[in-house]
């Protein structure tokens, strides 16, 4: 039962991004296209998994006293094989996330969810946490560059939706870096009032 | 490797092998990354701190003068293993882990030495040493400097300028979240909707150095 | 003393651990990775250069020419050049070069495809990350690199630059430093003796001469 609440707080209660306003950085950067922004999340999640199962697994083995870096040691690990492996195999995606993918490094939900969960809960919990956590970071990416895409370019997931006549003249600030904070500012604004709903019922 | 040797290859560009400076290069490297591609504004770097420490001017202050120091020496040292470690051992690949391992071990020199011998800095800077080392910023102008194969003065130039950038951004941000303590925000946007509003704002005009350029 | 040891033990084999998977890892990827760059430089080569004399199967050799001035770091100061013939005959029908030159928020790098005259009979755009939407654009042929074809080093110019090419609206950063870095790569080929005037191209003893030789 507990493996289940694990699973599924990071995807809407726990929202890494919405709820806790982590990984900030990745997510306004890769959000310009929905294909980066599934590919970023695969990248991200993968991370997080096997960070939070060695960390969790290694949990009474690593001295309390250098566990931060041993934890940087092991993201940055991980990071470099999925930036291997996406070089050889998916060398466009590759390219279009950049530095953006030695950058999952630093992501904080990643350290986060070492030190704040996988750090004092069991191997199978700590893979559920980072599943959760990393199918909630990429439903967030996916949402935002969903709006950025369509707005920008008039497409989704390189679909054309809007038509021709749209992609002439976009809403090309959606697109563009200040579209990405207003954008966000909104959808921050929105789950709020969802919130605030919610709690007037109760 | 003597030392006019070792001077003539730090100062050229690794891979064109002309050394010393252009005056005209090193500005267009100072706009570009203070204004047109403002780590913060443009690049999406350092969004954690620039919302976390932006809601009083002072603590902007400190932490813009932590991460700009911290970015010089970073730069130094990630430029120097890339360069003359890991190239000469064909070890590229491991640049990332060494990059992070760099930044969090000079985080803490630097925390420690400041405690000792400088109880004054460590006051206004310590508490935010430790935030620095999750500050993607600072790996990411390691990162971008190898990328752009700068050489080892374009790529302190390039920090500073960098991290100038970011105090920038964060000291602006903190005049306006002051401003906005006193404004009447809708309960739904308070807090982190109206900052990334401002940011957004903000943004729009830093797309106007764009011009800069050409 | 011994508690600093042990914790630093530790810390090494975590990192020592690390860096041996890691090496494994690099060890499978880093061929795959060489192949695909090769692979792909190959396909943009031979798609490029078929307008210059389509339905042929073409052959390539690398010519290296120096002295080519980049303002920028990002690329070594020597073109490289391909020589593109019709085998069995093995004189010249062209010449193919990648162009470097640094936009609002990359290198862009295009690859071209000219005629033996000098002039620019195609090119593709082999890497950029400029703003999407925006500079992101150059990729779209009819945006501005269809402008190119049939210019000559002397016509490559912007119109904002006295020249006759509109630059994409909106991005001239990116437009202009495609154009500027084609003109770039063709003065310095035209330098370097590599184009013949349409009349004498039929002599094809007196191979010109370029630096870095032929492989």
């Amino acid at each position: 039962m507990s493996l289940i609440k694990d699973l599924t707080k990071g995807i809407y209660h726990e929202n890494p991004v919405f709820k806790l306003v982590l990984g900030m950085c990745p997510f306004l950067a890769v959000t310009t296209s929905v294909e980066n922004a599934l590919g970023m999340g695969a990248a991200a999640t993968f991370v997080l998994i096997c960070s939070n199962f060695l960390v969790s697994l290694f949990r009474n083995i690593i001295p309390s006293k250098v566990r931060i870096p041993c934890y940087i040691v092991i993201i940055a690990t991980f990071v470099t094989l999925v930036d291997m492996v996406m070089n050889a195999y998916l060398p466009d995606l590759h390219r279009s996330l950049g530095i953006f993918i030695p950058l999952i490094v630093v992501n904080c939900i990643i350290l986060g969810r070492a030190e704040g969960f996988a750090n004092r809960n069991p191997v199978l919990n700590s893979i559920a946490d980072a599943i959760g956590m990393g199918i909630g970071f990429t439903l967030a990416m996916v949402v935002l560059a969903s709006f950025r895409e369509l707005l920008g370019n008039g497409t989704w997931l390189n679909f054309n939706i809007l038509g021709s006549a749209y992609q002439n003249q976009p809403l090309l600030i959606a697109i563009l870096a200040p579209g990405a904070f207003i954008l966000l500012s909104f959808i921050l604004g929105f789950s709020n009032i969802l919130e605030q709903r919610k709690g007037g019922r109760q | 490797m003597n030392s006019a040797v070792l001077l003539s290859t730090l100062l050229a560009t690794p891979d064109s092998g002309s050394p010393g400076f252009d005056l005209g290069k090193m500005m267009a490297i100072i706009i570009a990354s203070i204004f047109v591609n403002n780590f913060v504004l443009a690049r999406f770097l350092g969004i954690c701190p620039f919302l976390g420490v932006s809601k009083q001017l002072d603590s902007a202050i400190g932490m813009g003068a932590a991460v700009i120091f911290v970015m010089t020496l970073a730069t130094l040292g990630s430029w120097t293993v890339y360069n003359l470690l890991l190239v000469p051992m064909g070890l590229t690949y491991l640049s990332t882990i060494a990059f992070i391992l760099i930044i969090a071990s000079l985080v803490q020199l630097v925390e420690m030495i400041l405690q000792k011998y400088s109880p004054a800095l460590y006051s206004a800077l310590g508490i935010f040493l430790p935030l620095i080392t999750t500050n993607c910023a600072i790996l990411g102008v390691a990162v971008l400097n190898i990328d752009e194969k700068y050489s080892l003065g374009y790529s302190l130039v390039n920090a500073i300028a960098a991290g100038i950038g970011f105090t920038l951004a964060l000291i602006l941000m903190a005049g306006l979240r002051q401003k906005l303590e006193l404004a009447d925000v809708p309960p739904a946007m308070k807090g982190k909707p109206v900052a990334f509003l401002v940011a957004g704002i903000m943004s729009i005009a830093f797309l106007g150095f764009a011009g800069l350029g050409g | 003393m011994a508690e600093m040891l042990k914790v630093g033990l530790i810390l090494m084999l975590v990192t020592l651990v690390a860096a041996m998977a890691l090496g494994l890892v690099n060890s499978r990827t880093a061929p795959i990775i060489a192949i695909q760059k090769e692979l792909a430089k190959q396909k943009a080569m031979t798609e490029v250069s078929a307008s210059l004399s389509p339905g042929d199967s073409l052959a390539f050799d690398s010519l290296s020419v120096a002295g080519l001035e980049n303002p920028y770091a990002s690329c070594d100061n020597t073109l490289s050049v391909v020589r593109i013939s019709v085998p069995p005959d093995t004189s010249r029908i062209g010449y193919v070069f990648i162009a470097y030159g640094k936009g609002y928020s990359s290198t862009v790098q295009t690859m071209v495809a000219v005629e033996l005259d000098g002039s620019i009979s195609n090119t593709t755009i082999l890497y950029q990350q400029e703003t999407p939407g925006l500079g992101a654009n150059i990729v779209i042929p009819s945006k501005l690199i269809e402008k190119f074809y049939g210019l000559t080093a002397s016509e490559f110019l912007l119109t904002k630059d006295g020249g006759g090419i509109d630059a994409m609206t909106g991005c001239t950063i990116t437009s202009r430093t495609v154009t500027n870095s084609i003109r770039n790569g063709l003065e310095v080929m035209s330098e370097a003796g590599l184009f013949s005037s349409v009349e004498d191209s039929a002599d094809d003893t007196s191979e010109p001469a370029a630096e870095g030789g032929t492989e």
